[in-house]
């Protein structure tokens, strides 16, 4: 079990964060992915792989007509 | 058309350059209102850098007031009368070429005219025909 | 349209623009022909500042608690700011419009770009203040260079806008070249047969070769301008250049805006692609999060929005290539066009126009909120809503709303006049656009606006008015912008208190408080319900657009400590005022100017009977599942919810579920109230306390003898 957004998720042996992304439908461009309160670069979100009992945050910014 | 070129190795960083654009552009002796712009590159090997223009064009399309525009000569200028000193251009310039005084409206941008290119001492900067 | 006489006329020595101020203003006053130069006092720009803030002031002193939207003395008042018209920052041509509603009763603010409010600034007038009614349709015009102002006869003409802009940029400028000095505020005959009738400011674009019009669009200062016989405002002035604003210190200003030209070029095609495709880009996102109203805000999301997302519209309507900026420096650019669009139906049948579309709140107004998923209508509602003058955030509103109404048997083709108003007619949702521009039929009856059309539902059919409460995307009066709120508390709030009514520029907290669960308790959402509504407010002071602050973010932003904020852009923020108008502002101080002038537009709304806290209060739909098919639409995240609250749900129907959850709902929104206008400085019924208005400087004695009438 991981944490995403203060809610538990299933964990998947070798998920990415580009997994969890897709999962949760974050397809919002202007998000900041942190796990165990550490950024993640955006580039290796579909390389780095999340541990079970990982704490994830992804911070989605403001936007648009809003 | 003829365009500066660079050979930085070359490049003492004497300035004569830069005095020799602004006088051309602007009628005066001051390198923060010259379109080429030589810079003290730290770390080892090349001292100096060189930003100048090489009128690719990618600035054209971003004007929204079409001041920008390519001459018969094949040199990419600006329409003093059309530019309105938005800026744009500056902060889209791919090559950080295009340059801005507080005192003029306009950007500040190589139109070729190869003052500069005299005035080296040591051959740093050139004139070179390209298509 | 031949302009016929010449019914008053003013000369003056246009002022010269002083760190951003032009220092006095134009007051046009339609029945008696007056026009004069008002000076702008020190302390109006010291409380005030500009833009809004000076709108709200002048309408404050011209009207009365009982003044209605159609009395003379209401004005129409339109102001860009002290950092309006400079060319270097991006987002900085844009006019604040003030007047009183005729949907709210209250002041309504709207920020609109297009070139006319730094034109109005460069002719000499800080803002253009217009009271009165004309006996017939007029024409002004204000002449920056020679320093003339025209009261004229409109004659017979165009009675909309897409043919009115294009008719009077021609007829006023002198060349081809000329027409970019121009800029025409009018609007269309819908403004005039419904209540939410808009602006359309324009502006030249010189690469397309086309007039184009940017919206004042909420709550109907269309219809108060038609009202006025004001057929259209022309300003001309030519000459703008870098430094027409005449700043105090230019180089704050060139330093802030070519590190956000920089930031724009590098990042803005890794982000949000506003040169790309606009605001569009939100469809796709909102759909994906449940977010996107659709179907009368029933639900957030549909199989279909596919059809209509930013890629359908880059892919084969959007003109490309070409910097769509509203105003000069704007390097965003998120004003998409669709040129040579082949109008399909009403009286322009035919014709080739250029299109101002389409952008979210319009896409999902018009199209998904009514079930409608074709790109094509989407172009042709905006094209219509926009030249007849008609509010399409409005208008998608009123459309869904009628169209529930039909689906669930409450209304019938009785009431509709033969309209079969089912979701996903978009056939119907076009004829009732041309009714409301024609003033005939359902649609004259729609165009007053949800509120309006729910209690003529209720008198014709004796439906019941609890539940077309619930489901009626109103706030004060005004309609929803197009956000699905259900699911976030801090949201609601944001609609539900905002000024104005309901309109998503004072707060947007969604993926603050539902994705992210940023802020938790009361206070958190106070603290954000406080924060953002007075930021967001200061654009509007300045003659700036929200954009560039937070749909651009800087590389490094989420390593800095409020990444919510951009404290980065507010910093230019900073820079910019500074750079203007040479006061060294903190940004506490920024914020300060803001929070009187939000506070005062609080208590303006008191002023007109209203703005105490039953009026802060939303339809259900905007808290949580109004009906049984919403419900079951999310089930189980209203069942989990439930459960998690100790909720014993086992065996229960979905009717007692949502009663249950509706009255936790329901007891959080109150205590998010309460939490709320706490931290603002407001008593329990939401009127600010004394103490407050005393701290910001805004303790006029009306003010104080109004808000003692209310103390408790």
């Amino acid at each position: 079990m991981i944490k995403v957004n203060k809610e538990d998720m299933d964990y998947v042996d070798g998920m990415t964060i580009q997994d969890i992304l897709k999962i949760r439908k974050y397809s919002h461009t202007m998000i900041t992915v942190i796990v165990n309160g550490q950024v993640v670069p955006k580039d290796s979100y579909p390389t780095y792989r999340v541990k079970d009992g990982d704490v994830i945050n992804v911070i989605h910014m403001m936007s648009g007509g809003c | 058309m003829k365009m500066v070129k660079a050979k930085p190795e070359l490049c003492t960083g004497c300035g004569a350059c830069m005095i020799a654009c602004s006088k051309a552009l602007y009628k005066v002796e001051d390198p923060a209102k010259s379109a080429i712009r030589v810079k003290e590159k730290p770390g080892t090997g090349v001292k100096y850098e060189i930003a100048v223009c090489n009128h690719c064009g990618e600035c054209i399309p971003i004007c929204s007031v079409e001041a920008v525009y390519r001459a018969k000569n094949g040199a990419v200028r600006i329409d003093h009368g059309k530019c309105v000193g938005c800026y744009m251009c500056v902060g889209f310039c791919p090559h950080n070429a295009i340059f801005v005084h507080r005192d003029i409206n306009e950007t500040i941008k190589c139109i070729a005219c190869g003052s500069c290119v005299k005035a080296c001492p040591t051959g740093a900067i050139y004139m070179e025909e390209i298509n | 349209m031949t302009t016929g006489k010449i019914l008053a006329k003013y000369e003056y020595q246009p002022a010269k623009i002083e760190k951003g101020y032009a220092n006095q203003t134009l007051y046009i006053n339609l029945s008696d022909r007056t026009i004069k130069a008002k000076p702008v006092t020190e302390q109006m720009k010291q409380i005030f500042t500009g833009g809004r803030g000076f709108g709200l002031w002048y309408l404050w002193n011209a009207v009365s608690g009982d003044t209605k939207w159609n009395d003379p003395e209401n004005e129409i008042i339109i102001a860009g700011g002290p950092i309006c018209g400079i060319t270097q920052y991006p987002g900085s041509g844009k006019a604040a419009v003030v007047t009183l509603s005729p949907l709210t009763g209250c002041p309504i603010d709207n920020n609109v770009g297009g070139y006319f409010a730094p034109l109005l600034k460069f002719s000499g007038w800080d803002a253009l203040e217009i009271q009165g009614k004309a006996d017939k349709d007029v024409i002004i015009f204000i002449d920056g260079n020679k320093g003339l102002v025209t009261i004229e006869e409109a004659d017979e003409g165009h009675d909309d806008t897409h043919l009115i802009a294009e008719e009077l940029t021609e007829k006023y400028a002198d060349s081809e070249e000329d027409k970019r000095n121009i800029s025409v505020v009018s609007s269309g005959r819908g403004a005039e047969n419904t209540l939410i009738g808009i602006l359309n400011v324009s502006f030249y674009d010189v690469k397309r070769k086309a007039v184009r019009v940017k919206q004042a669009g909420r709550g109907g200062s269309g219809t108060v301008f038609r009202d006025k016989k004001i057929k259209a405002i022309i300003v001309k002035y030519k000459g703008v250049t870098g430094d027409s604003n005449n700043p105090a210190d230019k180089e704050k200003i060139i330093n802030a805006a070519i590190r956000l030209h920089r930031e724009i070029f590098e990042l803005d095609k890794l982000q949000n692609r506003m040169r790309e495709v606009g605001t569009a880009h939100l469809v796709g996102i909102m759909n994906d999060y449940d977010l996107l109203p659709v179907m009368n805000f029933q639900y957030g999301s549909h199989p279909d929005a596919v059809k209509i997302t930013s890629e359908v519209f880059r892919e084969k309507y959007f003109t490309q290539n070409v910097p769509d900026n509203c105003w000069h420096g704007c390097s965003l650019s998120c004003a998409k066009a669709v040129d040579n669009y082949e109008v399909k139906t009403g009286p322009y049948k035919g014709q080739k126009v250029c299109v101002d579309a389409a952008e979210y709140e319009t896409i999902a107004a018009v199209a998904s909120n009514c079930g409608i998923f074709d790109p094509e209508y989407v172009i042709e509602a905006n094209f219509y809503c926009d030249t007849y003058g008609l509010d399409t955030i409005s208008f998608g509103n009123i459309v869904g709303f009628a169209m529930e109404c039909y689906e669930r048997g409450i209304i019938n083709k009785e009431i509709t006049g033969g309209l079969e108003l089912k979701f996903g007619n978009a056939e119907a949702a076009l004829e009732l656009l041309h009714q409301m521009g024609r003033g005939e039929g359902f649609g004259e009856i729609a165009g007053q606006g949800v509120k309006r059309l729910r209690e003529y539902i209720i008198e014709k059919t004796g439906a019941d008015p609890a539940f077309l409460r619930d489901i009626s995307m109103e706030v004060k009066g005004l309609e929803v912008s197009m956000y699905v709120s259900k699911e976030s508390l801090a949201q609601q709030g944001g609609y539900a208190f905002a000024n104005k009514g309901p309109q998503h520029d004072e707060a947007w907290l969604i993926f603050m408080d539902m994705v992210n669960k940023q802020i938790p308790t009361f206070e958190d959402k106070a603290e954000a319900l406080h924060y953002f509504p007075v930021f967001r407010t200061w654009f509007s002071l300045q003659g700036l657009c929200k954009l560039p602050w937070n749909d651009i973010i800087p590389a490094d932003n989420a390593i800095t400590n409020e990444p919510h904020k951009i404290p980065a852009h507010v910093q230019n923020y900073v820079d910019i005022f500074t750079g203007v108008t040479g006061k060294n502002i903190t940004r506490e101080e920024l914020l300060l100017q803001s929070e009187r002038v939000f506070n005062f537009q609080r208590i303006f709304n008191l002023k007109m009977g209203r703005g105490t806290r039953e009026y802060d209060r939303p339809p259900f739909r905007l808290m949580g599942p109004a009906t049984k098919e919403e419900y079951e639409s999310r089930a189980e995240r209203y069942d989990k919810q439930l459960k998690e609250l100790g909720y014993d749900i086992e065996g229960k129907t979905t009717e007692e579920k949502m009663t249950m959850l509706r009255q936790y709902r329901e007891s959080q929104f109150e205590k998010l109230v309460d939490a709320v206008y706490k931290r603002r400085g407001w008593d329990k019924n939401g009127v600010p306390t004394l103490e407050t208005v005393k701290k910001l400087g805004i303790d006029f004695p009306d003010v104080v003898e109004l808000i003692s009438r209310y103390r408790e």
